[in-house]
């Protein structure tokens, strides 16, 4: 699970000559939110999100009504993008949570990927989302089951023997530490081609465990 | 990423697009009415016959029209950008940035005089500005993402000193150094063997997986397109008529243009009986000729009622994703669709005449040309000679009236051994004797009665007539030269040829340069067939039509064939074309036959391991066919210094089989395995194992 693996490649990227109401089209057009600003060679000068294209009123304010439209069709990218030195980027090789981790802390929604300078692609809060139904088998039917266990060593081998033992297979499972309950564990898994009450019936039977959600 | 697969706007979308060229007729509208939308990780493909238009879209998009050429309306986005009205710099840029082309021809992107890595290694000096001795090493590494044996040191060669498959696997890697979003391939593997053509196809492949690169794939092949591409446009004479996935349109194809095309093509699965093909009557009609406001398919098409000269069917959705220009769709049902009388000859099969003698009976036939070695000796005349062994020990018979086709790699030795027999070529050894004459004579001093008796239909008819004299002059020479008929009737014998291959008498004034590339062939065949031979040798005589012309000259030559009772010797690279046409087969590999017999056992286990490869390398126009994925690495050794042993042992990859990792292919010239009396194998593998194999192509 590296970033190279689930981002963007080829993204949709703009120059900074360009205007922003070329911009803001292609943006409508190609459903996209974060342009990425290249020079020649697709290195990296800036970004376009919608937030950069919004023009605060202030500045619009001295100017009349013939004004403004010769003001907005000179402004540029290069005029309104963020520029080089304040844009986050990361790396392919980055793993998927620590890219998830840089877009937490600075509170945005995507992370130029670069390489050498060069953008090679681009990964979104919606490519992390994307993960993660398939992380926990969003995208397939089967049975979901949550189950909260003790926070200890050896707990999850015995639910997932308990499942092999019947010869089932986990397709996707997900485990998070249980909010507000330093002392257990959730546990989420996928279990496919398998009636619901069967599968109760045999995390019931495990000692220690318990399942507070099964859908 | 099955859930998220389309979140994305599409790479490329082509949306009404309109390309003219400006004539001396005026603007000549080539390319009209085209939409397509290409995706990240697809390869689109652009099908149809020469003068379609498909070269036209490819070069539309990037605006490499030359100077008359312009679009003339629709809309080509890239990114959400739109590319129609922008300039030559900004394009420049572009291209160089994101998109990427790759043609036909290798040696007309590489610089000949420029080492490869000189070349490689530019690109990223010029369009990103890294360092020289950093670009280097980027293009070795992408020189082993294309499989290119031994990187490094191609690095520093000239294009010239790597094989054609080679070249073209540099000339990918230079297209890619760039990371594009777009890629455009125009016939990327028409001019590669089928073998090189398998091995690059599974490289584009894999390069579409690992890049996420959207792919153009031009092509007039069938069967590529059903390996390599996720989505295909059919083109007829400049529209789209047909898009839809690879699977629905060879699984269901609608329009009646692609059912047409899919009855052209030989297929290589299906027996010989139900592999007849159906030719599309007619031509496709130059650009300034094509019918206004009517259905552009509506003279050749079977289907075409009043509505259609009248009205112009527009492109629409029929199936999720599946569209066809054709009003009559629904009502079209192409599995009762019956041939028009007289579209395909009718032909009883011969009668086998067992005990009837050979025509032609070649024993041990060597061909070798003589190279000086490079030593200083030979320039006083005392150095080593060398021999390119171009054809060696070739035993072949045919029995007359039956058809021995010819299949294997360029270099293989098929047109020497062709050469050789009409006597263009001196054989060092061995016999050939044909109806009692001996072909050992150079054609110089053979008797005119033998020349009579054996003719010969060309690749190119371009090459092979001569520009300034009429058809009938030409078709009319050897008639005069062998008095085939009295000097008074040569006329009219002439025009029976000529309507014997289809064409009205009205040709006989024409010039060459006034007829289409499979007229030229038809009059090759008239004029072939005019001093009635009993051998004809054709040397790929259709690989240079198109499909639906291929499917009317192979009818064509079979008809003729029986009619005569011609007995022939048939040329080809095409697997498919050769079993349609042949009753028996050799397959050849660096001057030897390595398998000969019934053109049913060629196809059928057991298999010369050269002969599963070569079925396991043609593309099949079928994407639900299996076939074995052998592919052979290396190129065919040099006849100048073949391997000892079995000259197939550097390649083979049932080799290993045999004990001591097939020690004895390198050592020892293998045996003749009699499978039946006419189906030899020249292998050491026994033919129990052989016969083991699973057959190459299975279709349901």
């Amino acid at each position: 699970m590296l970033v190279k693996d689930y981002m963007t490649r080829h993204p949709v990227m703009v120059e900074p000559t360009m205007s922003i109401v070329e911009a803001q089209r292609i943006m409508a057009e190609t459903k996209v939110r974060h342009l990425p600003v290249v020079e020649t060679g697709k290195r990296l000068v800036g970004l376009v999100t919608r937030q950069t294209l919004r023009i605060p009123p202030t500045e619009l304010a001295s100017l009349n009504v013939w004004e403004i439209t010769r003001f907005l069709s000179n402004l540029k990218l290069q005029d309104v993008m963020v520029k080089r030195e304040n844009v986050i980027v990361t790396e392919p090789q980055v793993a998927l949570e620590a890219a998830a981790q840089i877009m937490i802390k600075n509170k945005i929604g995507a992370l130029p990927v670069l390489e050498d300078g060069v953008v090679v692609g681009i990964i979104t809060e919606i490519d992390m989302m994307a993960q993660l139904t398939e992380l926990l088998g969003g995208n397939v039917p089967g049975v979901r089951a949550t189950v909260r266990m003790p926070n200890r060593k050896g707990e999850l081998v015995k639910l997932t023997g308990a499942i092999s033992e019947q010869g089932w297979g986990i397709y996707a499972s997900g485990g998070v530490p249980t909010p507000k309950d330093p002392d257990h564990w959730d546990c989420v898994i996928k279990v496919r081609n398998v009636p619901r009450e069967d599968l109760l019936a045999v995390i019931e039977g495990i000692e220690g465990q318990e399942v507070i959600d099964i859908r | 990423m099955t859930s998220t697969e389309h979140k994305h706007a599409p790479i490329l979308k082509v949306a009404n697009a309109a390309i003219s060229y400006e004539t001396r007729y005026g603007d000549v509208e080539a390319v009209r009415d085209v939409s397509f939308d290409v995706h990240r990780a697809q390869t689109f493909g652009v099908v149809g016959e020469s003068g379609c238009g498909k070269s036209t879209v490819a070069f539309g998009i990037v605006d490499f029209l030359g100077p008359n050429g312009k679009i003339v309306g629709g809309s080509i986005k890239f990114q959400g950008q739109e590319l129609v009205g922008r300039s030559q710099n900004e394009l420049r840029k572009l291209r160089g940035d994101q998109i990427s082309m790759v043609y036909q021809d290798p040696m007309q992107a590489l610089n000949p005089s420029v080492t490869i890595g000189d070349q490689l290694a530019e690109v990223l000096t010029v369009h990103r500005g890294i360092p020289k001795a950093e670009a280097w090493e980027k293009s070795i590494k992408m020189l082993d993402r294309v499989y290119m044996p031994d990187s490094a040191n191609v690095m520093t060669r000239y294009p010239h000193q790597i094989s054609g498959g080679q070249q073209q696997r540099v000339v990918i890697a230079m297209a890619l150094l760039n990371n594009p979003a777009l890629l455009i391939m125009d016939e990327p593997t028409t001019a590669l063997d089928v073998t090189v053509e398998a091995v690059v196809l599974d490289l584009i492949e894999d390069l579409k997986r690992d890049f996420d690169t959207a792919i153009v794939y031009i092509t007039h092949d069938l069967g590529v397109v059903a390996r390599v591409c996720n989505y295909v446009g059919v083109m007829y004479a400049g529209e789209m008529v047909e898009v839809g996935s690879v699977e629905s349109i060879y699984g269901k194809p609608m329009h009646p243009y692609t059912q047409g095309l899919m009855r052209c093509v030989p297929k290589l699965g299906a027996t010989k009986e139900s592999s007849i093909l159906y030719p599309i009557r007619g031509r496709v009609p130059a650009p300034k000729d094509r019918p206004k406001g009517a259905c552009i398919f509506a003279p050749r098409c079977d289907y075409a009622t009043e509505r259609c000269l009248n009205g112009k069917p527009q492109l629409r959705e029929l199936e999720s994703g599946h569209r066809a220009r054709c009003f009559h769709v629904e009502t079209i049902d192409a599995s009762t669709w019956e041939p028009p009388e007289g579209l395909v000859p009718e032909i009883t099969p011969v009668g086998e005449e067992d005990g009837k003698e050979p025509i032609i009976q070649v024993r041990d036939l060597k061909t070798y040309y003589e190279q000086e070695s490079k030593s200083l000796l030979s320039l006083v005349g005392a150095g080593e000679k060398l021999y390119v062994k171009a054809v060696d020990d070739v035993s072949l018979q045919v029995p007359p009236g039956k058809t021995l086709g010819i299949v294997g790699e360029s270099g293989c030795g098929k047109s020497t051994l062709a050469k050789t027999i009409i006597g263009l070529e001196t054989p060092r050894d061995g016999e050939a004797h044909f109806l009692g004459f001996d072909l050992t004579l150079p054609v110089s001093k053979r008797d005119v009665e033998l020349i009579e008796e054996l003719q010969m239909v060309f690749q190119n008819p371009d090459s092979t007539m001569n520009p300034s004299y009429s058809v009938g002059h030409q078709i009319g020479r050897p008639l005069r030269r062998f008095s085939a008929v009295p000097g008074n009737q040569v006329r009219d014998e002439v025009i029976r040829l000529l309507n014997a291959v289809r064409l009205d008498g009205s040709y006989y004034n024409r010039l060459p340069r006034q007829l289409s590339g499979g007229e030229k062939q038809r009059v090759g065949i008239a004029r072939a067939f005019a001093s009635r031979p009993e051998l004809v040798l054709c040397d790929e005589p259709v690989s240079a039509l198109d499909v639906s012309v291929q499917a009317a000259v192979l009818n064509l030559l079979m008809e003729i064939q029986h009619e005569y009772g011609t007995t022939m010797m048939f040329i080809a690279h095409d697997l498919s074309v050769v079993r349609f046409f042949s009753d028996y087969v050799a397959v050849m590999y660096l001057g030897h036959i390595v398998e000969i017999g019934p053109a049913e056992a060629i196809y059928a286990p057991p298999y010369q391991p050269y002969t599963e490869a070569l079925l396991s390398a043609v593309p099949i126009p079928d994407p639900r066919a299996a076939q074995k994925h052998i592919r052979l690495h290396g190129t065919v050794p040099s006849a100048l210094n073949p391997p000892s042993g079995c000259p197939f042992h550097t390649r083979c990859p049932r080799r290993e089989s045999l004990p001591d990792g097939g020690k004895i292919c390198e050592e020892e010239v293998p045996p003749w395995q009699y499978n039946t009396e006419d189906h030899r194998i020249f292998c050491h593998i026994p033919l129990e194992e052989l016969r083991k194999l699973d057959p190459v192509v299975t279709t349901d």
